[in-house]
């Protein structure tokens, strides 16, 4: 493995340092991805999207905060310390949203308005229940991958902060 | 009655996302995770006694039309089997919260295996299944590690590695049966199978037959499981082998009895040689092993032989013994393994009970499923068949008589006076007691289990009577 | 269309199953999401004889059945999940272990295996599973340890 400065560009994969453009872009990229996650979200209705979409989009954004960044600064963002709440929270709603029509008598995942009902447009985005369950399968999907990338980062940093500088604690022979 | 029919998966669901994110060290949470999958479990036996009284329910989710969105059902067959591993699930917690949970997660995951096996026994859609099975089995890796220690995570590792493979031959099955029935609706299917050539289900029936046999750990496909059940922690090896196992015994009897008879009665001849090889393999090996674990590891192996056996015969009272069998395995599989990681008094007891089951003593549960294989070969065509089938399951009963025997004897009758260590919580031994007795109630009044068996070889042996639904096959 | 991917299956798997004889554990993981792609492959295969891939926008033309796809997504998710416990468990064997050779790994398991044996043939009282007493205390001063956080 290549040998590597440890400060606080380095990223928390171990992959070595990241220049000041790869930096700059990685901030600069971020509310951009998070952006476009929601569009995929709320277009997923009337073209191709959905909220598994949207969540690994977002997700993407904030692992280029991990990947350029490092741990440290990609902890700065209160989602990023609380995904696995944001998985929980995702999972819960999605559960309820399929599982509340029980309590009206229809069958589970029925979503409201029925086909035909009156529907409320915002813009073209329409307000079904659907849309909730999306929103939380957004959630899931943000969270877990955030929340699994997020553990890979802190074991490999914390194991090279163990290790201390100059040995990875990573390399293997072959 | 349809709500009944979501409530299992669905309360263990809820309740598992909910504890995900927090400390299932702390009992509050471990609590309210066993009240949990307490009312998953009273809901199954709900579904239970609705089912045999009713005949199945069902519900197409989403209120589709049936044929388009994805049916849910409850039939005897499936509601039985998520009472069974939702009850073993339910103990094995239970006991691991008495002795101390050691590990935030090992509430969730608990739950969320449940869900993904109530879920998968209770759906009527082969992808469906396949879903659930994902979720169970993926909890199920990660509860292998439990207690992290070395030994553990290499049991995960290997038991990871060995069941994706199964999973991706058994997704291969999948996409092979849509390709050519064009459903996915396990009735649709079997219907639709019926009027197929064989030749182009076989190679379908054999991915499934392996995919399931590996998670048995039927005898050429075993390798993985001495390891991984040895390697686990007592109520983790509790629980993949009470409750997870199952689903490769409900793999055979639904996927093979009930969808594929006739590949089913093709391949009868291989599924009684490696019946028959299960459990001469699995008694003998278990009789040269000392440790505890290790003995009831290779008896799994044994005990699942049987299954196949009875299922290999068919008919009727084939199918019913495979229920019987199945059922009575699953709980005495839990007792052992429960029993096996407690010290104290009465600890001996219960391990002798669980013990002397799988040998097929009686008055103890085993003893109903060891009658119903007899009538079982009795049933076999052929004298010599028959014969050689009865000679069999009393020496395979035998062998295993002689390692439990061996085991208890190695394990707690030697060790009175000498074991100074302290003994495990009263409650945990209590529980596990409690286990013990219901099954020697089990053997002391089977009907209710002959009732189960009898009902659901009726449902499998039922030929598909739904007409053809619409779309056509590709 | 068929045979081409027919090919394409085969040599996804082929090349899984290489990788999946090897002793390096990672290259054993990527072997098992190559046989696990190249299934999800397959089902998209099952569906894919009636015409085109049926993406967004339409054009009129006869499009193959889109359940194959939402069938092949959902095996997407469930195999990249179980990817990263697959990395995570082999991460965690090599903090164990220092090495992520499988060789390793079995002597380990050998020596595990071996030192149960003797246990339980010269120290039957003792019986399998208890883990020595004061490995146990240990493990429960290391769980008061972590109980305040």
């Amino acid at each position: 493995m290549s040998p590597r400065t440890k400060g606080k560009g380095a990223s928390s994969f171990g992959i070595g340092t990241t220049s000041v453009l790869t930096e700059t872009v990685a901030r600069v990229l971020l509310l951009p991805t998070v952006v476009a996650a929601v569009a995929i979200l709320v277009k997923g209705y009337a073209q191709p999207g959905d909220g598994f979409a949207a969540g690994v989009v977002a997700s993407l954004g904030v692992m280029l905060q991990h990947l350029a960044l490092g741990r440290r600064e990609a902890e700065r963002l209160a989602v990023v310390r609380h995904a696995p709440i944001l998985a929980g929270a995702g999972l819960v709603l999605s559960l309820l949203v399929a599982t509340v029509p029980l309590l009206l008598g229809d069958p589970v995942l029925t979503h409201y308005p029925r086909p035909g009902g009156h529907v409320i447009y915002l813009g073209t985005l329409e307000l079904i229940t659907p849309v909730l369950f999306d929103v939380g399968i957004f959630l899931l999907v943000f969270g877990s991958v955030v929340g699994t990338m997020n553990a890979f980062a802190r074991t490999i940093s914390e194991e090279q902060e163990y290790a201390g500088p100059g040995d990875s604690g990573l390399e293997y022979e072959e | 009655m349809t709500t009944l029919l979501v409530l299992p998966a669905g309360i263990a669901w809820i309740v598992a996302a909910v504890l995900a994110p927090m400390d299932g060290r702390k009992p509050v949470w471990s609590w309210i995770a066993a009240a949990g999958l307490a009312a998953s479990f009273v809901a199954s036996v709900l579904l239970v006694f609705e089912t045999l009284e009713g005949g199945p329910v069902e519900t197409v989710a989403g209120g589709w039309p049936e044929g388009v969105g994805i049916t849910l059902r409850a039939d005897v067959l499936g509601a039985s089997f998520a009472a069974v591993s939702l009850a073993v699930l339910l103990a094995a917690f239970v006991h691991e919260v008495l002795v101390g949970v050691r590990s935030r997660t090992f509430p969730a995951l608990v739950l969320f295996l449940a869900a993904g096996l109530s879920g998968l026994f209770l759906t009527r859609d082969i992808f469906n299944f396949y879903v659930f099975f994902e979720i169970s089995m993926t909890s199920a890796y990660i509860l292998t590690g439990y207690r992290e220690k070395d030994p553990q995570v290499r049991a995960a590792f290997i038991f990871a590695v060995v069941n994706l493979l199964g999973s991706v031959v058994f997704l291969f099955g999948i996409a092979a049966i849509y390709h050519v029935t064009g459903s996915l609706d396990m009735e649709v299917v079997a219907e639709r199978i019926a009027r197929v050539k064989p030749a182009s289900i076989l190679p379908i029936a054999t991915s499934f037959f392996v995919a399931f046999s590996l998670k048995l750990g039927l005898f050429p496909f075993h390798f993985w499981l001495p390891a991984v059940y040895v390697g686990s922690h007592p109520s983790v090896a509790a629980i993949l082998s009470g409750a997870l196992a199952n689903i490769g015994s409900y793999g055979f009897l639904r996927f093979g009895a009930g969808l594929m008879p006739k590949e089913l009665g093709f391949g009868a001849l291989v599924l009684l040689v490696l019946g028959v090889a299960s459990i001469v393999y699995g008694a003998l090996q278990a009789i040269s092993r000392h440790a505890t674990n290790e003995v009831m590891a290779y008896s799994a192996i044994g005990q699942v032989g049987y299954i196949l056996v009875a299922l290999a015969i068919g008919g009727p009272v084939g199918y019913a013994a495979a229920v019987v069998y199945a059922i009575v395995n699953a709980l005495n599989k839990a007792l052992v393994f429960l029993a096996s990681g407690i010290r104290g008094p009465l600890a001996g007891a219960a391990f002798a009970v669980g013990a002397f089951s799988i040998a097929g003593v009686p008055p103890a549960a085993g003893f109903v499923g060891k009658v119903a294989l007899f009538q079982t070969s009795i049933d076999a065509e052929g004298t010599f068949r028959s014969a050689a089938l009865l000679v069999l399951i009393f020496v395979g009963s035998a062998l295993s008589f002689l390692y439990s025997f061996q085991v208890y004897q190695r394990g707690f009758l030697a060790r009175e006076g000498g074991d100074n260590r302290r003994p495990s919580p009263r409650a945990a031994r209590t529980l596990t007691v409690a286990l013990a007795v219901l099954v020697l109630a089990l053997g002391l009044w089977p009907e209710p289990l002959l009732v189960l068996g009898e009902e659901s070889a009726n449902l499998l042996l039922e030929p598909p009577n739904r007409g053809l639904a619409e779309g056509g096959a590709p | 269309m068929i045979l081409a991917v027919s090919i394409v299956i085969a040599v996804i798997f082929g090349s899984g199953a290489f990788l999946i004889l090897q002793r390096d554990l990672l290259r054993l993981i990527v072997g098992i999401l190559l046989i696990s792609n190249a299934s999800i492959l397959f089902v998209m295969a099952s569906g894919l004889s009636r015409g085109k891939a049926p993406i967004y926008p339409l054009d009129g033309a006869s499009v193959s059945d889109p359940l194959v796809q939402a069938m092949a997504l959902t095996a997407l998710v469930i195999g990249s999940s179980t990817a990263a416990l697959l990395l995570a468990l082999v991460y965690r064997l090599y903090v164990s272990h220092r090495s992520i050779d499988i060789e390793d790994l079995s002597t380990a398991e050998m020596e595990a295996a071996d030192a149960l044996e003797r246990v339980n043939v010269t120290e039957f009282d003792r019986g399998f599973r208890d883990e020595p007493v004061q490995e146990e205390q240990a493990d429960e001063r290391e769980l008061e340890k972590e109980e305040p956080r």
